[in-house]
C-alpha cells in the first residue's frame, strides 16, 4: 500500500531520529496561531478604514469588531472538539497542513472583507475559518509530543503551548510594524498587513508540517523504561475519547480548566484599564501597555515552567498550587490598591498570569495521566470547549461587575475588589474539583480488538 | 541531523526572541 506525503504512515520516524526535532515543529505552528491573542492590535485601525485618521460614518465600531475574536475563540474550542478524533487518525502532518490552510486562508479571506468593507466576510474569514485553524493547529502536535516524551510529557507539551503565548508577543509588534510600513495616503495598511501575515503564517506553519514526525509504535527513549509501579493518578491503561467524556474525571478536569482560565482571561482583557483605574495618576497609558506586555510574558513563561514542574510534583499538585496561590493573590490585590503599591500589584498579576498559562500547558499531560495516550489529542480537543466558555465568562464577569459597581457609586479605584473576590470563589470551585480527582474506573478502559485467530489447517 | 536540529531551533527561536525583546522594551515603560 502506498501512502501520500501527508499520511501518518509517511511521518513515522526512522531509527536515530532526534526527538528534539519535534518541539520546534510544534512551536512553528503554535507561534503562528498564538497571534489570536494579539488580534486587538487591528481593532482601532479597522475602525478607520474609511476615515483613515479618524472614524467616519460607515466605519465599523469596536463593539462590532469585538465579535471577530469571540467567534474565533468559539470556533477554536468547537473545531478542536469536533476534529479531535480526525486529528488523531490522520496524524500531525495532515492536520498541521489543514490548520495552516485555514489560519493563513482566514487572513486572506478577511483581506477580501476589508477590501469590500463587508464585516461578515471577516467574521467568516478570521472568525470561522481562522478559528478552525486555531483549534486544529492547537491540538495537532499535542499527542505526538506526549508519545515522543513519555518521560517528560509536561515539559514537551509545555514547550509547544508556550509557543501559543509567545505568538502574541511576536504578532503585536509585527502587526504594528507592517501597518506602519504599508500605510499610504489612501490606506492605513491593514489590508496589506492581513495579506502579508496570511502568507507569512502559512509558510512558517509549513516548517512544522515538513519537520514533524511520529514515533514508531514500539519506540521508547533510549535507556528509559516505564516505571514498574506507576505513580498515583497516572494510568498505564487507555480510555477512548467517546468513553472519556462519560467519566466524572473528564468533567472535573473541564471545570478545573474552565475556572483557571476564567480567572485569568478576564484580567488579561482588562489589565490596562484596571491598573490605570486602581492607581489613578500613578500609572499612565504607556505604562499600562507595558504592564500588559509584562503579564503576557509571564503567561508565556508560566506555560513552560509550570508544565515542566508538573513532571516532578504531579499534575494534581500543580493545580493545587494554582488554585491555592491564586486565591491568596487575588484576595491580596485589593489591598495592594489600598496601600498604593504598584510593585506588589504587578508582582501578584505576573504570578497569576503565569499560572493561567501554566493551566493551559499542564492540562494535556494531566489528560494523559488520567486517560492514557491512545486518544489524548481528541480528549484534549473536547476539553478545550472549557476555554470557549471561559473566554465569554471571564471578560463578562470582570466588565459587568465593574460597571455595576461604578453605576452604584463605587469609586473606580475600588470597583475591582468584588471581582477579585469572585475570582477567589471560582478558584475555590476549581480547587474542590481538582481535590475530588480519582483514577478512572477500569470499566472505561479501551481494549484493542484481538487479532483474528486463524482456523487450524 | 544535528545541523537540521540547530536550523529548526534557530528558525523558531529568532522570532520568539524578537517578540520577547520587543515586549521587554515595552514593559520597561512601566518602571520609568
Amino acid at each position: 500500500m502506498s501512502y501520500t506525503f501527508f499520511d501518518r504512515e509517511s511521518t513515522i520516524a526512522g531509527p536515530g531520529f532526534n526527538r528534539f526535532m519535534v518541539p520546534p515543529a510544534a512551536l512553528a505552528v503554535h507561534l503562528c496561531i498564538g497571534q489570536a491573542y494579539a488580534f486587538s492590535t487591528f481593532n482601532l485601525p479597522l475602525t478607520k478604514l474609511i476615515g483613515l485618521s479618524q472614524s467616519a460614518p460607515g466605519d465599523w465600531n469596536l463593539k462590532e469588531l469585538g465579535w471577530i475574536f469571540s467567534i474565533a475563540i468559539v470556533f477554536l474550542g468547537s473545531s478542536a472538539a469536533v476534529f479531535g478524533r480526525w486529528v488523531e487518525r490522520v496524524g500531525p502532518r495532515k492536520s498541521m497542513f489543514v490548520a495552516a490552510l485555514c489560519f493563513g486562508g482566514g487572513f486572506l479571506v478577511s483581506a477580501v472583507g476589508i477590501r469590500l468593507h463587508q464585516l461578515w466576510i471577516i467574521y467568516l474569514g478570521y472568525g470561522v475559518l481562522g478559528g478552525c485553524g486555531l483549534g486544529i493547529g492547537y491540538i495537532s502536535p499535542v499527542s505526538t509530543l506526549i508519545k515522543w516524551f513519555p518521560d517528560r510529557p509536561g515539559m514537551a507539551t509545555g514547550m509547544a503551548i508556550m509557543g501559543f503565548g509567545g505568538g502574541a508577543l511576536i504578532a503585536a509588534p509585527l502587526s504594528v510594524l507592517l501597518m506602519a510600513n504599508f500605510k499610504t495616503a489612501t490606506s492605513n495598511g491593514v489590508l496589506e498587513t492581513f495579506v502579508t501575515m496570511g502568507v507569512i503564517y502559512f509558510m512558517f506553519m509549513m516548517i512544522g508540517v515538513l519537520s514533524v514526525r511520529v514515533p514508531a509504535d514500539d519506540w521508547k527513549p533510549s535507556g528509559w523504561t516505564a516505571p514498574a509501579k506507576p505513580k498515583q493518578l497516572v494510568t498505564t491503561a487507555n480510555v477512548a475519547v467517546d468513553q472519556a467524556w462519560r467519566t466524572p474525571q473528564f468533567w472535573l478536569l473541564w471545570v478545573v480548566l474552565c475556572m483557571n482560565v476564567t480567572a485569568g482571561i478576564g484580567v488579561l482583557g482588562q489589565a490596562s484599564p484596571m491598573i490605570q483605574e486602581m492607581f489613578p495618576g500613578k500609572v499612565t497609558a504607556p505604562a499600562a501597555a507595558g504592564f500588559v506586555g509584562l503579564i503576557s510574558l509571564f503567561n508565556m513563561i508560566g506555560r513552560f515552567f509550570w508544565a515542566s514542574t508538573s513532571d516532578y510534583i504531579g499534575r494534581r499538585n500543580t493545580y493545587m498550587v494554582f488554585f491555592l496561590l491564586g486565591i491568596v493573590l487575588y484576595a491580596a490585590v485589593p489591598t495592594t490598591g489600598h496601600i498604593g503599591s504598584t510593585a506588589l500589584f504587578v508582582a501578584a498579576f505576573c504570578v497569576i498570569l503565569s499560572m493561567y498559562g501554566g493551566g493551559f500547558a499542564t492540562i494535556p499531560a494531566y489528560l494523559r495521566d488520567m486517560f492514557g495516550t491512545y486518544q489524548v489529542g481528541a480528549i484534549h480537543g473536547r476539553l478545550l470547549t472549557a476555554w470557549s466558555v471561559a473566554g465569554v465568562l471571564g471578560p463578562v464577569l470582570v466588565n459587568y461587575i465593574r460597571q455595576y459597581q461604578i453605576d452604584n457609586g463605587v469609586p473606580k479605584a475600588q470597583a475591582y475588589s468584588i471581582t477579585m473576590y469572585i475570582m477567589c470563589g471560582l478558584l475555590l470551585i476549581g480547587f474542590l474539583c481538582n481535590f475530588a480527582m480519582r483514577a478512572v474506573k477500569a470499566n472505561y478502559y479501551y481494549h484493542a480488538p484481538a487479532a483474528p485467530q486463524r482456523a487450524p489447517a | 541531523m544535528k545541523l537540521r536540529l540547530a536550523v529548526l531551533w534557530i528558525a523558531v527561536g529568532i522570532p520568539l526572541a524578537w517578540g520577547v525583546f520587543k515586549t521587554l522594551q515595552n514593559a520597561m515603560k512601566l518602571f520609568q
